[in-house]
């Protein structure tokens, strides 16, 4: 008789055990052949017979949360077909053939196998180091007055790391929770992207406003970083570095992404121009660029007076 | 001993000198006593004051002068308020509205029949000479306040006398006397201490004369006619602005329009910059002062802002200097009114060629909820091309007509020169 596996799933977390008796006990009580210690499970709640013909025999022996056999109650059933998916009181478990196939191997690297951002230190180094210059950079660039080092290193370690830090560590507990594992490397690395393509996206905005004389660009980079991106790159952090599923990846995406932008959505005053609701303040283009690239031809001012005979009143608030 | 002189001296002339004002104003006030009266709007639901003012007879004898700001409320809720008059040995009735001058703040009130004797008008005594304004400051009683005329004020459109005396809230739209006890204007507003202004009386017999042609009756709009009113004071005083040389100022690179009418005034605004500051900074501010109460809500429209504002560096680079000179670039319109009072802005951006430069700007207007055709505008223009220098003006107009801003806004920007 060929020995059969039975898959114990808990928590997400699943154990195997070998079944090569001709009959095997599943139950709480501790003379069973297979402990289930979960407190929905009857002392004595099921009996595999394994019979010469290859059939299986599963006998139901608890009233109290009778065991399901592919979402069916069961009392008895004989079958040889497997595998067979198993509910024994709130415990899930399936009953395999030892020759069932498993999913491929995943590199621990992400997909590549470590020809790519995750998969060596020096990368992870790289980025953190091209984080502390952005930092660096947007310090000098809001400086106007004479700075000090002292200013540039306090500027650094409270904008650039401690926000990098507080998304690591919390993206790290999130990770050990959901996976049980710490990867932290693989999360600086994640996070220091995104800090760098927010920066680049913020910039990207803030010079196609300029360019377009217009505010759609920020608010649509703004709704598309926070509503798409931030999702997305979860996402594909969660099935090619931590190896979750794909249908559990992209609700746990959801998830971790909703604290993150519902609060930015909301507060934004990309919200409040989208939805045109009622601000006090004149909405206008203040942006200034010292590239001063626009596509608007510039006119005279009597061309001007003419085009702002045209400009339609402000329109009242529901 | 010669001390004791001064003190002698000073001594008799406080005796035979505080009499005599003493007399005068205690004269005055037994004279008018019985025709200066507290004017209320009052809640026809609860019966209580909602607000107070003082008022006094004019005219027929049946008509009570008072301030438009102290029976506002009436306009934009007519029927839950209505006003009525509280003489001093009280006495009361209900008045109507006959008349407005919005634009200079009076109200003409007719009670049902006769109430008393009209005071008197004239017109201002010369500058310096005593006046008495009469009203019942803070619902305390009626009283008098003694002070001096400080002239017509040309900064306030002419619209305004500088009293140097104190007139406190509840004495609004009562008389001012001069010395013969003759109603030379009706208090209005006060600034601080011993600084206050008046309306003369010559708009208030104006008033009278146009209530007798064209008087407020039950069928008038109010809300329409306060928009009139204000849109067409605003609309001459705009007039007179355009027809006027305006002087220029010097603003380092720039000539620009400078104090453009008697009715602004102009200051240097310039921040105090920081020892370490690798930029200069310099801005002057103008701004007029004939402002126009329109109601509870709304306070004060006919505001006319311009600004101006320089930035240079010579150590930041174009990055570090467009980052400071964008974060400057940001003035508003300073009265926060909510949706229920305006609507939204609308602006517009235009790249705007002046004196062979490029400005880029932005024209925003709001039109007022209970006041068709009152906007508030707002202008902005940014220089533009310069990796060091950077400038900006502001232009705002409150409660106008906005087509009537335009040549305005046309007028600025053909007075802005490049000095290269």
């Amino acid at each position: 008789m060929e020995t059969l596996i039975l898959e114990i799933s808990t928590r997400g977390l699943h154990r195997y055990q070998q079944i090569d008796r001709e009959v095997t006990t599943i139950g709480r009580a501790l003379d069973n052949d297979i402990i289930l210690s979960d407190p929905t499970v009857a002392p004595h709640h099921l009996k595999i017979i394994r019979h010469a013909d290859s059939k299986l025999e599963l006998v139901n022996l608890s009233e109290i949360n009778p065991t399901r056999v592919n979402n069916q109650r069961l009392s008895s059933v004989v079958t040889e077909k497997l595998p067979l998916k198993l509910e024994i009181g709130r415990v899930h478990a399936q009953l395999l053939p030892r020759d069932h196939a498993v999913a491929d191997t995943r590199s621990l690297a992400g997909n590549g196998h470590g020809k790519n951002l995750f998969g060596h230190t020096y990368w992870t180094v790289l980025l953190v180091l091209a984080c502390l210059f952005l930092g660096g950079m947007e310090f000098f660039l809001n400086s106007y007055n004479t700075v000090k080092w002292s200013d540039l290193f306090k500027y650094i370690l409270r904008e650039t790391v401690l926000t990098i830090g507080v998304f690591v560590l919390a993206l790290s507990i999130l990770e050990r929770l959901l996976v049980n594992r710490w990867e932290i490397r693989q999360l600086i690395t994640s996070v220091c992207l995104v800090y760098l393509l927010f920066n680049f996206v913020s910039m990207s905005g803030h010079g196609l406003n300029y360019l377009f004389s217009a505010s759609w660009p920020t608010t649509w980079l703004h709704f598309g970083w926070y509503l798409t991106f931030i999702p997305c790159a979860i996402a594909l952090y969660l099935i090619h570095i931590s190896h979750i599923k794909h249908n559990r990846a992209i609700l746990l995406a959801i998830l971790i992404a909703s604290p993150i932008a519902v609060p930015a959505i909301l507060q934004s005053q990309h919200l409040r121009t989208l939805l045109d609701d009622f601000s006090p303040s004149a909405k206008y283009q203040n942006s200034l660029s010292a590239f001063n690239w626009h596509l608007k031809d510039s006119v005279t001012i009597d061309s001007f007076i003419e085009q702002a005979r045209e400009l339609t009143p402000g329109e009242f608030a529901d | 001993m010669s001390l004791r002189l001064i003190a002698a001296c000073l001594l008799f002339a406080g005796i035979f000198s505080a009499p005599v004002l003493a007399l005068d104003s205690k004269k005055i006030y037994e004279l008018n006593a019985e025709r200066v009266f507290q004017v209320r709007v009052l809640n026809r639901e609860t019966g209580k004051k909602s607000s107070i003012g003082s008022g006094f007879i004019v005219g027929d004898g049946s008509q009570i002068a008072t301030n438009y700001h102290v029976i506002s409320q009436i306009i934009l809720e007519p029927e839950l308020f209505y006003i009525s008059f509280i003489s001093k040995d009280g006495q009361e009735g209900e008045l109507k509205l006959l008349g407005l001058d919005v634009a200079h703040d009076l109200a003409l009130l007719g009670a049902d029949e006769p109430i008393g004797e009209a005071i008197t008008m004239s017109p201002l005594p010369p500058r310096g000479a005593p006046i008495f304004a009469m009203g019942n400051p803070l619902d305390l009683g009626l009283t008098i306040a003694v002070g001096t005329n400080g002239g017509i004020l040309n900064q306030t459109d002419d619209s305004r006398i500088l009293f140097s005396g104190s007139l406190n809230p509840g004495m609004s739209g009562g008389p001012t006397f001069n010395e013969r006890g003759e109603a030379i204007g009706i208090n209005v507003a006060t600034a601080r201490n011993a600084i206050s202004f008046i309306v003369p009386s010559r708009f208030l017999n104006d008033l009278i004369e146009q209530s007798t042609t064209s008087a407020i009756n039950e069928a008038t709009d109010l809300k329409n006619e306060v928009a009139r009113q204000v849109l067409a004071y605003e609309s001459n005083y705009i007039e007179q602005l355009l027809a006027a040389d305006w002087p220029s100022l010097d603003l380092r690179r720039f000539k620009l329009p400078g104090i453009i009418s008697p009715t602004v005034r102009c200051w240097d605004n310039s921040a105090k910059l920081s020892a370490v500051a690798r930029y200069k900074r310099y801005q002057i501010r103008c701004a007029n002062k004939n402002h126009v109460y329109l109601d509870g809500d709304n306070k004060f429209v006919g505001n006319l802002v311009y600004e101006y504002f320089w930035l240079e560096s010579e150590d930041l680079n174009a990055l570090q200097f467009y980052n400071l000179y964008e974060n400057l670039n940001k003035d508003q319109i300073e009265s926060k009114l909510n949706r229920d009072i305006v609507s939204n802005f609308n602006c517009r951006t235009w790249f705007i060629e002046v004196s062979a430069q490029e400005l880029k700007s932005n024209l925003c207007r709001r039109e007022y909820v209970e006041y068709e055709g009152m906007s508030d505008v707002l202008f902005t223009a940014a220089l533009t091309g310069h990796s060091n220098q950077g400038f900006f003006i502001t232009l705002i107009m409150t409660g106008v007509d906005y087509e009537s801003t335009l040549p305005l806004v046309q007028r600025f920007l053909e007075q802005i020169e490049w000095k290269p």
